[in-house]
């Protein structure tokens, strides 16, 4: 595979929320605001990524027996480099993601894409794979988001969007809004985007 | 070799001793910054608390008092020791005479434990301004208790109403929505989502004025 059919598969034909179902707690918790989505999104990036690339890098000397607490212990490094990182320089942003940072250490994408992809291909095919990953999984975050906070809030990264004359949908705001929303995405994706290819 | 006993074993460790080396030395050259802005940040609320009582008696408005920060902290913050009392107090004191009184109070949430900064008058009655130093509530919805609208519901509110009460001096409050209008001032907006934790920033406040007035009652600080 090319390196741009790894970043289409990884992005949208084999997205880890629509179509392998990864990933759906923090999918549910974070989106209520863009802003958090965002920040949330660049973190998995991020550790997507690199954990991706050294998992792939050290691959040929990992025992079997050890590779997954390998895997955790890579994942783990990079998403507390990520929380110093914010700590240090963004720290208004850090302190409203609050333990959700933390977090990304159970995301089952990182997971996945460590003992699917990384820990059998290589080192730049890895790396493809988890900004890949990550950028599909910030997608759908931003488009659930979106939705939320337009209506819940009547805003766009904090921006007011609607006038006075809106009320905004409290059930927006809180978590059954997302598995809604959610569902209907994943549904809506299934329905025309693999049906219409098959 | 990967399937001897011990490669595994020295591997794994290897692994541990280089990403901890890296997290070490990471966290050691953010140390000083994170404190920094950790210190600085604690400062400005305490003289955002404090900074519409000294505006008031200094003729400036809070904006132009948080802007000559830290000059301003330094000028009329002064940090309290009083014997006994198991929490931070400043006071603000203008032209030598004291003007505001600032508390850091203490609470639990849904998920963990907050903190707060409390400002009152000198009789320890009223609450000039209210702020979060830190909470563990679930981001987007518990921790909007962050958010302007609801902290200013607690500006220049007259909370301590029993002040002989021996088991609560306080006011008590019932919650409203957020959409919603107070039509008395006994009514508080509560963050939509978000009952628990809203519930405990009255309780913290409630637990910690009576522990304060108790104090003052019969001490000076």
């Amino acid at each position: 595979m090319t390196k741009k059919e790894i970043f289409i598969n990884a992005t949208f034909k084999d997205n880890a929320i629509w179509r392998q179902i990864l990933g759906i707690c923090s999918a549910l918790a974070v989106t209520n605001l863009m802003l958090n989505s965002l920040i949330m999104g660049l973190g998995v990036i991020f550790t997507l990524a690199m954990a991706g690339m050294t998992i792939s890098l050290i691959r040929a000397w990992t025992p079997r027996s050890v590779r997954m607490m390998v895997q955790v212990l890579i994942i783990a490094a990079y998403v507390i480099i990520v929380d110093i990182f914010l700590k240090a320089n963004m720290p208004v942003i850090s302190k409203q993601l609050g333990p959700y940072v933390g977090l990304i250490i159970t995301n089952c994408i990182l997971m996945g894409r460590a003992e699917a992809f990384a820990s059998q291909n290589k080192v730049m095919d890895s790396l493809v794979d988890g900004i890949g990953s990550g950028i599909g999984y910030t997608m759908v975050l931003l488009a659930i988001s979106f939705i939320r906070e337009l209506f819940g809030f009547g805003s766009i990264f904090g921006f007011r969007i609607m006038g006075d004359w809106w009320t905004a949908w409290s059930i927006m705001v809180m978590a059954p809004s997302a598995f809604f929303l959610l569902a209907m995405l994943i549904w809506i994706i299934n329905t025309y985007y693999y049906k219409v290819k098959a | 070799m990967k399937d001897s006993f011990w490669f595994p074993i020295v591997f794994m460790l290897i692994n541990v001793v280089l990403f901890t080396g890296i997290l070490a030395v990471m966290f050691r050259y953010s140390e000083e910054k994170i404190e920094t802005y950790e210190t600085s940040s604690y400062q400005q609320k305490i003289l955002s608390t404090l900074s519409a009582k000294i505006g008031e008696v200094t003729q400036q408005s809070p904006e132009q008092i948080m802007a000559a920060y830290p000059g301003s902290f330094e000028k009329y913050v002064q940090k309290l020791e009083p014997k006994d009392f198991e929490r931070e107090v400043y006071k603000a004191v203008v032209a030598d005479t004291v003007v505001a009184y600032c508390f850091e109070i203490k609470g639990n949430g849904l998920w963990g434990s907050m903190r707060a900064l409390v400002s009152t008058s000198t009789d320890f009655k009223t609450i000039l301004d209210f702020a979060i130093v830190n909470q563990q509530e679930t981001p987007g919805l518990g921790a909007r208790i962050e958010e302007k609208w609801f902290l200013d519901q607690f500006q220049n509110r007259l909370f301590v109403v029993n002040p002989e009460s021996k088991d609560d001096v306080t006011q008590s409050y019932e919650f409203i929505a957020e959409t919603q209008t107070p039509a008395t001032d006994r009514q508080l907006r509560r963050v939509t989502g978000a009952t628990i934790t809203s519930d405990s920033v009255i309780k913290m406040l409630r637990a910690e004025f009576n522990y304060i007035y108790d104090y003052v009652r019969s001490n000076e600080l």
